[in-house]
């Protein structure tokens, strides 16, 4: 069956394809930690003296994002804090939100919990119940970039990690490709770039691990995760493009890597191209950054009577 | 001969016929290695691995949809 290609130990617990290597379990965790690393620094994602806001959900990219920027604050480089986002989904959101607050005060990280209810006076269940509703995702998305960028100013961040992994970036740029969205193309990358002082600038560390790699590091590591899945989730595009890449993947192996390093080549001709930099102002009822009158969050709050 | 099977909450004990590896059970069930870990008597293993008389298996979803 083979052993660590690294250092002969036979207990492998992975056997990449794309690579042909085989590692156990003390290699592995030290390639996934090397890798990550190698991203940041690539990316110059952290500066010396940085306050990184990790969104952390307890589900397993974030909380290994915040697990290995933690090797960061140890070595004084960055300080970290949280925010976890209660969306008000019952018998599911609940138990993420004790696994975060329990990495947080393990790892002695300022933390915060907040709500959709306390923010915007309505939680996800019940927009769920309305009539009409544009679908779960819509809204959790939009409420959820406000509530973090926020949370950014309020701790006084300089950078927002997130958990983003190699098949979520894959999976954008094949969607906004096949759909011809170019313009949204653009804007994928590693951190985003708007002139605008008003945005906390994001990263994304995890962008060139596969999902499946960063479950097996949370497992190898004994990480405490949250490991469910939404009940809102729904049959949608991203899903069909994930199971497209997933059997692509079976007979090559290399697909999301080589998607992605790709795209990174192009990505300064596509924004030279497309790419332009929105005026903001604030939204009148907010007051955050929009390029309209009211924000795509107020927008969707006077939809619901909000 | 036999092992048990956990998934999520859920034990069981399977007879083994013959030769039986991880892969061949996620097969079975019609589970995706894809979104899978396996665990052997507490210890995360590859597919190729073989299960025995005896053994404890989990497997824990590390990827859902959505």
């Amino acid at each position: 069956m083979g052993s660590c290609t690294k250092c002969g130990n036979p207990n492998v617990i992975i056997k990449r394809k794309a690579s042909g290597q085989a590692l156990c379990k003390d290699c592995f965790i030290e390639s996934i930690e090397k890798k990550v690393k190698q991203t940041i620094k690539k990316e110059k994602f952290l500066e010396k003296g940085d306050k990184v806001l990790v969104a952390l959900s307890g589900g397993k990219d974030s909380v290994v994002t915040l697990e290995i920027l933690n090797s960061y604050v140890k070595r004084h480089i960055i300080e970290l804090c949280a925010v976890t986002i209660d969306e008000g989904i019952a018998g599911y959101r609940e138990e993420g939100v004790e696994i975060a607050k329990a990495h947080a005060e393990r790892l002695g990280i300022p933390h915060k919990v907040v709500s959709f209810k306390e923010s915007f006076g309505i939680d996800l269940d019940e927009i769920m119940k309305r009539e009409g509703h544009r679908g779960s995702c819509t809204y959790c998305g939009v409420f959820r970039r406000w509530i973090i960028n926020r949370a950014a100013r309020e701790f006084g961040a300089t950078k927002i990690a997130t958990g983003h992994n190699l098949d979520d970036e894959t999976q954008a740029i094949l969607m906004n490709y096949l759909e011809g969205n170019m313009e949204n193309l653009a804007t994928i990358g590693p951190k985003t770039e708007s002139n605008s002082e008003m945005f906390t600038v994001k990263i994304k560390p995890l962008r060139e691990i596969p999902e499946k790699e960063i479950g097996l590091y949370a497992l190898a590591k004994g990480l405490d995760i949250h490991l469910a899945g939404c009940p809102y989730a729904q049959e949608s595009f991203r899903m069909e493009i994930s199971n497209i890449l997933k059997d692509l993947s079976k007979d090559h192996p290399t697909i999301m890597y080589s998607t992605l390093r790709g795209f990174d080549k192009i990505r300064p001709a596509l924004r030279q191209e497309l790419a332009h930099d929105y005026e903001y102002d604030r939204c009148e009822r907010c007051g955050e950054p929009s390029s309209n009158r009211l924000c795509r969050a107020c927008t969707f709050l006077e939809e619901l009577g909000k | 001969m036999s092992f048990t099977l956990k998934i999520k909450d859920k034990v069981e004990e399977r007879e083994i016929n013959g030769e039986l590896t991880i892969k061949d059970l996620l097969d079975d069930l019609d589970l995706s290695s894809e979104t899978m870990v396996a665990k052997k008597n507490g210890e995360i293993v590859i597919e190729e691995e073989s299960i025995e008389d005896g053994d404890a298996i989990e497997f824990i979803q590390i990827i859902y949809g959505g």
